[in-house]
């Protein structure tokens, strides 16, 4: 019986709103309307941040029933009305070995994390501040409210809380030493400049759960004592700027922020800053150059930024998933938070994992589970069934991880030691066909653009670094160009001038350390074993596997397939431009690659 | 637009803050956001107003990737060339393009019609290969559908040229 | 003074207060670091060449700094020397050799690290670009900027990061000082000059004359400018004149003393 208590949750994070999500969300309201039930006896239509599983959006849910309905279309409003009391919308739940879940638990992509960050992404309303504080929110800083400084330090000391940005400096120490420096004013800082390609976490958390990112701000700002933070979010983000943004004013308009915080004697303001666009803004000098008015250009860190910072000041800077970890750390307790995770790696971490895995979306999971489990359990394994390669870890400054690694629990320490890291949480699965040589590039060709260019190791070694990279990818490496590489980078990692450089050759140095093999097939054998660079492989249609369904030849942007209708077709080797569209098309396995140039 | 229009607009963009350097990053993007780039003058009244040089900010102008001071096309094409979307082969997106509109990331159409750019992340990695036109996003594209989608644009475009034309013929 | 340090650099015993630069430790000592982007000029160090790496060992800990920029706080053993330092010092100025390949001064300091490195054989390989002079120690714009001309910056960003005036045209704010051209380790700012004339960053500037001796006094724009930032009247003769015509006249003052 519907009495006023059900509600439509529709996921309105990125990805969801880019498949459609608003659509739905309108004719849902639109079927409510005409059915009566947005009167006295309403169902509310909330609209969410992320709710996770991207790939499978727009996703709804139906509260409290807890029906879970994926791929969503405007089209579906009615049946789903109906189902609010009635029998589930069976077409839109989640199926597994031929039977259907109905429940959000039921399906092991939810099931298997451990949401704490991502508590309230996907289940409030990120533009209510009511949503938020029905769930908790500000509880925390009253509890910092009644406590001195020093003891909100204490507090994060116990939870063992680390930036969650990449470095993983202890939070409570970053904050113990800003509050030390006797020099006013003091500023804390929002890092919201994610610029690693293919992660998505702290747009997601800023999106859904704005609020979070707030109260851990002004927690920190008590405990450095600092009267003015500034959030610092990526240009592309549009949805979480506005976001932020409201979550802002509706705090000042409720006496949370302002001249008086929640009634007492603590001020703090906070305003929002746009990134220009530059990956190396994420570094805390260039940043803060970067809300100064200067080119982001990072600077020799032996001061560090907690004693002269923003315009040379004592700064906090925090990275979004920080902030947002410490609301719950003074809701539950500093020792709760610590019970979660690994030795040194408290807490949970969330991922945006993408890439060639099944299930790709926003995934948050206590800090040392293991690989295996983020890509098989909760990914659901590789795309197609393939063979997995490796996966990639944090970004531009990460490494390639293979297989024999996968059972590595992931916390701040364990891949560092394999020359990769954690890094700030992207997680991009690679599978046989992704050459790990071409991978290596991409990040390269990537930092050539987004270093600042200051320093030389990295300007020129990366510059050197593309050079090798792209002759050994059509087809002409030499002898010599692994060491060489390996020489260039290891240089860049001790000479480079700021985080960015010395991390850049990480791709380049794991790929080669794991796919040494790999290499080698390119530069000896002038054979890209992947069959991913166009310049050394050709591709065939194998006449016994085909079935002659003709989807290669409609993907094919060079018109390059012909062939009857259920007949073998074949690839006119003189138009294919080698991209690989009618490989990753065929259902049947019946393109294969081969060497083109000879060895 | 004419030059008197041109300069207020600026101006208003320029006044609306503090005469601060802390607000030279801003006031470039409202004025990318009003014109589509930064006209030179724009960056010579802005230096004025906060009492640098033209040179200061002409260095953010080339260093921020939001920032631009070249007119961009009318439509603008972004392809998304984050981690994900590369690896679903988002180049492929690009070199399509070029064979329809004949440009590649970073440059204009002759006409003025469509730019095209590589940017970063988007964040709908799920949903890779991205392509974003005048934001609206095509996702999990495949290179096929691209002549589609841009044969719409110029459609609509030669649409409402015709339907103006017509008007102004009354 | 009592908090002085005594530090090691390459084994010999160093004394300096603390906060002092490592760099300027070792060059007070006679300890020569090799150097590009750092100047006496300024007392901010940009740290941008890399090529003043030294080894430091503290509190039993090895690590690489950047000696322009690195405050020396407490004491400990520091090696200019070490194999590590030879072989990334090797490193980056054989990368700063292949960026700046028309340089004489670089490809002198590059093959001479390169040959205490063992050779340089490995580097041939990499890619050179074409009659490149500039390293982009940024010397020329800080220089530029301290004088508080700002008519040159860094320009994009990245590999393609370069030093120019806006839109590489020639700049209202330029006055043909030669500041940059002067700091400049490698030659790389061009100018030319005439009897009348001085043209560098695509502007020529016309020259002022000392209106006793006849020498050039640099350009009408730079006299001009130096005058109006320390509020003095535009001077019409050269130093040197001037400084004449002050002894000329204490002559004739203390002649009747």
């Amino acid at each position: 019986m519907i009495n006023g208590t059900d509600k439509i949750l529709v996921c309105c994070g990125t990805s969801c709103i880019a498949n459609g999500a608003l659509d739905v969300a309108d004719a849902l309201e639109k079927e409510l309307a005409e059915r009566g039930l947005s009167g006295d006896v309403s169902v509310s239509v909330t609209r969410t941040g992320c709710s996770g599983e991207c790939e499978q959006g727009p996703i709804v849910r139906l509260m409290p029933r807890d029906l879970m309905y994926y791929r969503v279309g405007a089209r579906d409003a009615k049946a789903i009305v109906d189902s609010i009391d009635g029998t589930p919308v069976k077409k839109l739940l989640y199926r597994h070995d031929g039977q259907f879940f109905e429940h959000m638990s039921d399906n092991p992509f939810y099931a298997l994390q451990h949401k704490v960050v991502l508590k309230d992404v996907g289940v409030i309303d990120p533009l209510s501040l009511d949503d938020y504080r029905a769930r908790g929110g500000y509880e925390g800083l009253k509890r910092a409210l009644t406590m001195t400084p020093d003891e909100i330090i204490s507090e994060v000391e116990k939870s063992g809380l680390r930036g969650k940005g990449g470095a993983g400096f202890p939070t409570g120490r970053k904050w113990r030493s800003a509050a030390g420096y006797d020099e006013w004013p003091k500023y804390i800082v929002c890092n919201g400049d994610e610029g690693d390609p293919g992660a998505f976490m702290d747009g997601s958390t800023m999106e859904g759960c704005p609020h979070a990112v707030i109260e851990g701000m002004i927690i920190g700002a008590l405990a450095i004592g600092a009267e003015e933070g500034i959030l610092y979010i990526r240009d592309e983000y549009a949805l979480a700027r506005d976001h932020i943004q409201h979550a802002i004013d509706d705090a000042y308009e409720a006496g949370i922020l302002g001249d008086s915080v929640m009634g007492t004697s603590h001020k703090l303001h906070l305003s929002i800053v746009r990134g220009g666009g530059a990956f190396v803004c994420g570094e805390s000098t260039a940043l803060m150059a970067s809300i100064a008015g200067r080119v982001g250009e990072p600077r020799a860190k032996y001061i560090r930024s907690v004693q002269r910072g923003l315009f040379d000041k004592p700064t906090v800077l925090n990275n979004v998933e920080t902030l947002a970890s410490i609301p719950a750390i003074f809701r539950l307790g500093g020792d709760e938070y610590a019970k979660l995770g690994t030795g040194k790696s408290k807490g949970t971490k969330v991922f945006a994992m993408v890439g060639k895995v099944k299930h790709t979306g926003l995934v948050e999971v206590p800090m040392g589970t293991t690989l295996r489990t983020l890509i098989y359990d909760i990914g659901g394994g590789i795309m197609d069934d393939r063979p997995f390669k490796a996966i990639q870890t944090g970004g531009p400054s990460g490494g390639c991880i293979p297989e024999s690694l996968l059972d590595l629990p992931v916390d701040f320490d364990a891949l560092t030691e394999y020359g990769a890291m954690m890094g700030s949480g992207g997680m991009i699965v690679m599978d046989d066909r992704s050459c790990m040589v071409e991978v290596a590039r991409y990040y390269v060709d990537f930092l050539c653009e987004e270093s600042c260019g200051k320093c030389t190791p990295c300007r020129e070694g990366l510059r050197q670094m593309r050079a090798i990279l792209t002759d050994i990818c059509e087809g002409r490496g030499r002898e010599g160009d692994i060491e060489l590489l390996e020489r260039i980078g290891r240089t860049m990692q001790d000479a480079s001038l700021c985080a960015l450089g010395r991390t850049a050759p990480n791709p380049v140095l794991t790929t080669i350390r794991f796919f040494r093999d790999e290499y080698e097939a390119h530069i000896s054998r002038k054979e890209c074993p992947a069959g991913v660079c166009p310049d050394l492989t050709r591709f065939a249609i194998d006449a016994q596997a085909c079935t002659g369904c003709g989807m290669c030849s409609r993907v094919c942007p060079a018109d390059a397939i012909a062939g009857e209708l259920k007949a073998a077709h074949a690839i006119d080797p003189d138009k294919c431009i080698a991209c690989g569209s009618c490989r990753e098309a065929c259902r049947f396995d019946a393109v294969e690659t081969t060497r083109r140039m000879p060895a | 637009m004419n030059d008197a229009n041109h300069a207020s607009k600026i101006a208003r963009i320029i006044e609306a803050y503090p005469a601060d350097r802390r607000f030279a990053l801003a006031a470039m993007q409202d004025m990318q956001h009003e014109f589509n780039y930064i006209p030179a003058e724009g960056l010579s009244a802005l230096a004025a107003y906060l009492g640098c040089t033209t040179a200061h900010l002409y260095s953010m102008a080339t260093f921020y990737k939001a920032l631009s001071l070249n007119p961009k096309g009318e439509h603008i094409i972004k392809i998304c060339n984050g981690t994900a979307c590369h690896l679903r082969g988002s180049v492929n997106l690009a070199t399509e393009i070029k064979r329809v509109l004949g440009i590649e990331p970073g440059q204009t159409s002759a006409d003025g019609e469509f730019s095209v750019e590589y940017v970063n992340c988007l964040g709908s990695c799920a949903l890779a290969p991205v392509m974003v036109v005048d934001g609206m996003y095509y996702n999990k594209l495949k290179v096929d559908q691209i002549s589609g989608i841009i044969d719409r644009y110029k459609q609509e475009d030669a649409a409402r040229k015709d339907a103006k034309d017509g008007g102004d013929d009354d | 003074m009592s908090n002085t340090l005594t530090i090691t650099i390459d084994g010999r015993p160093c004394t300096c207060e603390p906060g002092e630069y490592l760099y300027d430790v070792a060059e007070r000592n006679g300890i020569h670091i090799p150097a590009l982007c750092r100047s006496d000029a300024f007392e901010d160090h940009r740290a941008c060449c890399r090529v003043c790496l030294v080894e430091v060992e503290e509190r039993g800990r090895r690590k690489v700094v950047t000696s322009c920029v690195y405050p020396v706080e407490r004491e400990c053993a520091v090696y200019t020397n070490s194999e590590k330092i030879i072989e990334e010092r090797a490193v980056t100025l054989a990368l700063l050799a292949k960026r700046a390949p028309s340089s004489d001064v670089i490809a002198d300091m590059a093959r001479e690290a390169g040959a205490a490195a063992g050779g340089a054989a490995g580097f041939d390989r990499l890619v050179t670009l074409d009659d490149e002079k500039c390293i982009l120690c940024g010397l020329c714009v800080q220089a530029c900027d301290s004088l508080g001309t700002g008519a040159i910056s860094t320009v994009n960003r990245g590999v393609d990061k370069k030093v120019s005036t806006p839109y590489d045209e020639p700049s209202e704010d330029c006055i043909g000082c030669l500041s940059c051209a002067n700091v400049c380790p490698t030659g790389a700012i061009e100018y030319t000059q005439d009897a009348t004339s001085r043209t560098i960053w695509n502007r020529t500037f016309e020259l002022a004359f000392c209106e006793r001796c006849g020498a050039p006094m640099g350009t009408k724009a730079a006299v001009s400018r130096a005058a109006q930032q320390t509020g003095i009247e535009e001077p019409h003769v050269c130093d040197a004149c001037r400084k004449k015509e002050l002894a000329d006249e204490m002559m004739r003052t203390y002649r009747y003393v």
